[in-house]
């Protein structure tokens, strides 16, 4: 699942407008997948995420060394890394939100499977840092999946701008390292928020 | 098979093809081909081939359309399949290409009718696949985070060709690889899937006639999950005897599936499984505590889990884990029974009490001891002796009377509720009815009918019956709503039991009522052994006895006697099993007869051995009734002949010994000229007391001798004397016969004859008057000796010897003939003269001991005097032989006789002093 997003990531990395592109429900891909269970089955996966995120930065932190498992407030500051803006609440309208997690989770999707690739690289002995970052790319790989599916369905949206930042490949391990715990600890922290506001967008009427 | 086919084809067609090659290449031109080359059929389709041949061939070869041959496998297809499209093509077509094999050849005759091949192709024919059917997928979890997915399909039927399978999977955005199957066409395993995404799965099969989709199916994997088991099961006890607390771990993360958990326990050594509600483990847990268990019990506790909301798959039970509840005080009193043996004394019983030991059930846990406690029914304000028992078992000598013993059992915990039995003097209540036993699924069952009282409980009693060992009790209680049990114990087939059920009431006990059984009946070991116990001609009684318990294997229904001859055919005669005789009747006599017997039970009989016995043959009294008859007979004719003997004698006796003229008795006797006076004679007649005469009263004797006999023996002999008188009046008067005469007037007589003897030294002519022996009419013979030697010493010696008694009797009676004295009153002095004489001395015993000899010889009298006769040539014979007797010589030589008193005779002394006197 990470070859793809890399290609996604490298076609992304152009300057591309960010508009959806509204299309006709019967343009919608495999619509027949798009079942009425895909909203659960998007709540369900955020919430497996935001479930599974603190365990997956602290095994990083764990499996990365020192300084990063003493320092990694200082290192792991996700300030200076870049990491898509998630500016929605609970009130916000339920096509927004569902546009911002796509984004969100696009963005993730293809950060995690740099991070995999750079840890494959640095700590191919690390297992279970490895699993845990192979599923949690597979679990963004499907939301994402879901979030198509929903925004193809209810808002005839099949094409939404990603913003994915810089790529790690090509740096310094230290700097790969460094990378991914900065893209981790602000995924902790906006997995909780998004899980927080879909929660009331993804509930059965 | 039609992939070997292809491959053989394939073959061919490149020899063909290397042929024409060649044949092109060198002397022959390839002159054609057919289309289409190497095609796969559909079963059953039509098919048509063309054969093209090169136009190089038509001038060359003089070659045509019309000359082609088309062949399948060698054999030409008909004409009629053949179209000649131009001079070059010619077509072949089949209708069904079942009928359709290969190499499919185009052939040609050439000229001089030589069929040469053009070209070939192989043929391969099958069937397109059908649609995958019945694709269904589940995902297994293997681990925390990996869960392979596995679909299984029908591939539908054999297409003859090389049909490709492969699962085909996407969602609604993303299309993955496929999943090719390996090894096999009906299954594939997606290593790793994505929960909560619809995923669309189908199967799609393919081969050389086309493809074929299954049915589409979406899901989403979360919904066909079959997780792991819980792990880490731990089991703990909590702080009531009857709860414990198991503990768990899941190996799937609440965030992707919420479980509900089904958990179920047993006890060790039971085999039967209880599950605890599943509604009380239908939410997500790591924990339960499991109650309403039996306090100090081992359980055995397994768990499982699935999605919560029931979709999906159970996973597998974990592993079992035990745990033990703590302990209780125990639920009830040890069921209690005795045996009484009041065999010892009249006053008092020996009590057996027993007890069980309670259930583990019942027990709650260790029992560490038995209270037990008698009480004496008619005291029972009285004192109660108490007891300790670490055993299930008490002996107590008790005297007669009722008692009430309880047994408590403590454990760590507490002590038991109380058992109570009583210990009647009798059994006294009203007994069971109708006890009966039944075999049931390798197990003993008991029935019985309550009586109509209430009864508090059975006792059901039993114990094997054998013979090599005692009849050791077992029991157990039953409620006494039951009518009937199964024996809780050890119960052995071919075995007989006896079984007693006891009713107990509340205030005692009924008796007994015993029946015995077997679990499983045999034929018996072996059959009676079968003996005689008395054998006659036509019959024989038959003893036998009875099989012993632990021979019998059953119960013995009947026997059998089974009896035949040698050489004849068995018969068979049922007996009652209570029998120990039985008698054979009918039987033929002397005759050897094999008898067996057999024993039987339910399952068949056995037979003994064999005995053997002959009948006899007379019966009983034949042989007597042939005897006595014949005895009878046999004495009769004895009889007969003695009386006719009897009657006849005197002719017997005239034939066979006629009368001898006794010299001793001749007239010329009387003169004999000396007599010893002092001769004693008369002592003789003292070794005859009356009383035992009658040994020597020999019939034989003669007439004369009478008066050596009683007078009883006398009276029949008063004829005698009559007669005897008639014959003396015949006498000449030279010498009296009659031994009447007395001894002393004798004296004088011999007096007198000795001194005629001393006259005449020769005796010329003697007449002998003899009577007639006994009622023998007396002969009056005279005869004359002419001889003028005197009688040998020797032989008057041996008369004397021979004649015995006879010649001293003879001398009395030569005594008293020469008393001249009347006959009719020389009797009684005779007689009482004899028993005057007293016999002191020696002389008289050596007389008695002739005596005997010569009473013995008696009858031989006549036949004795000539043969000593005869032997009178030998002087020294002292001792003469008579009838093989011999006189013993020490009674000689002890008391020598002077000449003048030798006893031997008067007539030896007689010849010595002169012979014979002159008449």
């Amino acid at each position: 699942g990470v070859v793809p997003f890399v290609a996604l990531l490298l076609l992304q990395r152009r300057p591309v407008a960010g508009r959806a592109l509204l299309v006709t429900s019967s343009s919608c891909p495999s619509h027949s997948l798009c079942r009425s269970n895909v909203q659960e089955q998007t709540r369900r996966q955020v919430a497996l995420l935001n479930a599974t995120a603190q365990d997956l930065f602290s095994l990083y932190l764990k499996c990365q060394g020192e300084p990063f498992s003493s320092e990694s407030d200082e290192l792991c500051n996700p300030s200076g890394v870049f990491f898509p803006a998630f500016r929605v609440n609970r009130t916000s309208e339920r096509k927004e939100v569902m546009v911002a997690m796509y984004k969100l989770f696009a963005f993730l999707n293809a950060s995690l499977g740099n991070i995999t690739r750079d840890q494959e690289e640095l700590n191919p002995m690390a297992k279970e840092l490895l699993d845990q970052l192979h599923n949690t790319t597979k679990t963004t790989r499907g939301l994402i999946s879901n979030l198509t599916c929903l925004l193809c369905k209810d808002y005839n949206i099949f094409q939404v701008h990603v913003s994915y930042g810089e790529s790690s490949k090509g740096k310094r391990a230290f700097k790969k390292k460094q990378q991914g715990c900065q893209v981790l600890r602000k995924y902790v922290q906006v997995i909780a928020q998004a899980a927080r506001i879909l929660l009331p967008h993804l509930t059965p009427p | 098979m039609f992939s070997g086919w292809n491959w053989v084809a394939y073959g061919f067609c490149l020899l063909l093809n290397f042929s024409s090659l060649q044949v092109s290449g060198g002397l022959v031109q390839s002159c054609g081909h057919i289309i289409p080359e190497s095609p796969v059929l559909a079963l059953g389709s039509n098919f048509t081939a063309l054969c093209i041949l090169n136009e190089s061939c038509l001038d060359f070869g003089n070659i045509y359309a019309n000359q082609i041959i088309w062949k399948i496998k060698n054999q030409v297809v008909p004409k009629e399949q053949y179209r000649e499209i131009n001079r070059t093509v010619s077509s072949v077509t089949f209708n069904d290409t079942s009928s359709l094999a290969t190499p499919l050849t185009c052939n040609i005759l050439a000229d001089g009718q030589i069929e040469q091949n053009i070209y070939g192709i192989a043929v391969t024919i099958g069937l397109p696949p059908e649609k995958p059917k019945n694709l269904s997928c589940i995902v297994h979890q293997v681990s925390k985070l990996i869960y392979p997915m596995t679909c299984t399909w029908n591939p539908g039927r054999h297409t003859f060709l090389d049909t490709h399978f492969r699962l085909k999977y996407r969602w609604p955005q993303d299309e993955f690889p496929d999943c090719i199957p390996k090894d096999v066409n009906n299954s594939c395993t997606i290593t790793d899937v994505q929960f909560f995404v619809n995923l669309e799965v189908w199967v799609e099969a393919a081969n050389a006639l086309g493809k074929a989709e299954s049915d589409r199916l979406v899901l989403d994997p979360i919904e066909i999950v079959k997780p792991l088991p819980p792990h880490n099961l731990s089991v703990n006890s909590g702080i009531l005897p009857t709860v414990l607390k198991l503990s768990w771990e899941n190996l799937i993360s609440g965030a992707v599936m919420k479980l509900k958990f089904n958990i179920r326990y047993r006890t060790i050594g039971d085999g039967n499984w209880m599950q605890v509600p599943p509604e009380d483990t239908a939410s997500p847990r790591t924990s339960f505590s499991v109650q309403g268990l039996r306090p100090y019990t081992e359980y055995v506790f397994s768990i499982r889990c699935m999605k919560e909301d029931g979709v999906g798959y159970w996973s597998d039970w974990s592993e079992e884990k035990t745990g033990v509840t703590t302990e209780d005080k125990p639920s009830k009193g040890p069921p209690i029974w005795r045996i009484i043996d009041a065999s010892d004394s009249l006053v008092s019983w020996t009590v057996r009490l027993m007890w069980k030991t309670l259930e583990p059930f019942e027990a709650n846990g260790i029992i560490l001891w038995y209270e037990v406690t008698v009480r004496a029914k008619s005291s029972l304000s009285g004192p109660a002796e108490k007891y300790n028992v670490n055993t299930t078992n008490l002996t107590l000598k008790l005297p007669n009377g009722t008692y009430e013993v309880t047994v408590i059992a403590r454990n760590r915990v507490g002590a038991s509720p109380p058992s109570v039995l009583l210990i009647p003097a009798s059994n006294s209540k009203a007994p069971v009815k109708a006890v009966r036993t039944l075999p049931k699924d390798g197990k003993l069952w008991v029935g019985w009918t309550a009586p109509n009282s209430y009864v508090l409980k059975y006792v059901i009693e039993w114990c094997l019956v054998s013979n090599s060992s005692d009849c050791i009790i077992e029991w157990q209680n039953e409620p006494g709503s039951v009518q009937g049990t199964y024996l809780r114990g050890d119960i052995k087939p071919f075995k007989c039991y006896l079984i007693t059920v006891y009713p107990l009431y509340a205030d005692g006990q009924g008796s007994g009522h015993s029946v015995k059984a077997y679990l499983q009946q045999d034929r018996p070991s072996k059959g009676p052994t079968v003996q005689t116990k008395k054998v006659g001609k036509a019959e024989a009684v038959l003893t036998w006895n009875h099989l012993t318990v632990d021979e019998q294997n059953g119960f013995i229904r009947n026997y059998t006697i089974l009896y035949k001859t040698v050489d004849g055919n068995e018969t068979a005669v049922p007996v009652d099993p209570s029998k120990t005789e039985y008698t054979l009747s009918s039987l033929t006599s002397d005759t050897l007869y094999t008898v067996r017997m057999m024993a039987y039970t339910d399952e068949g009989g056995r037979s003994g051995p064999d005995f053997t016995f002959t009948t006899q043959k007379f019966g009983k009294g034949e042989i007597e009734a042939i005897v006595v008859p014949v005895c009878l007979a046999f004495l009769l004719i004895v009889l007969l002949g003695v009386l006719f003997c009897f009657n006849k004698r005197d002719l017997i006796k005239k034939h066979i010994w006629p009368i001898v003229p006794d010299p001793s008795k001749s007239n010329i006797a009387q003169w004999s000229p000396q007599v010893p006076a002092k001769h004693n004679f008369s002592s003789k007649d003292q070794m005859y007391p009356e009383g035992s005469f009658t040994d020597v009263s020999v019939v034989e004797i003669e007439a004369d001798d009478k008066k050596s006999f009683s007078e009883q023996d006398l009276k029949p002999f008063d004829l005698l004397k009559k007669e005897k008188s008639t014959s003396e009046g015949h006498s000449s008067g030279i010498g009296g016969s009659s031994c009447m005469s007395s001894p002393r007037q004798s004296v004088s007589d011999s007096d007198e004859g000795e001194t005629t003897q001393n006259t005449s030294s020769t005796v010329q002519y003697s007449t002998v008057v003899l009577n007639g022996y006994r009622d023998q009419t007396p002969v009056q013979v005279f005869s004359r000796s002419e001889s003028t030697q005197p009688l040998l010493d020797s032989e008057e010696r041996s008369e004397d010897h021979t004649g015995g008694g006879d010649g001293t009797i003879q001398r009395q009676q030569y005594f008293k003939r020469s008393s001249g004295q009347d006959e009719t009153n020389t009797d009684r002095p005779c007689f009482e003269r004899t028993r005057q004489i007293t016999p002191t001395n020696e002389e008289d015993l050596l007389g008695f001991a002739q005596l005997q000899i010569s009473g013995h010889s008696s009858q031989l009298l006549g036949l004795g005097l000539e043969k000593n006769i005869q032997e009178a040539a030998l002087p020294d014979v002292l001792q003469t032989s008579i009838e093989g007797q011999t006189l013993r010589p020490e009674i000689m030589e002890g008391y020598p006789l002077s000449a003048d008193e030798m006893p031997k005779s008067y007539l030896p002394q007689t010849v010595r002093q002169g012979g014979y006197m002159p008449q």
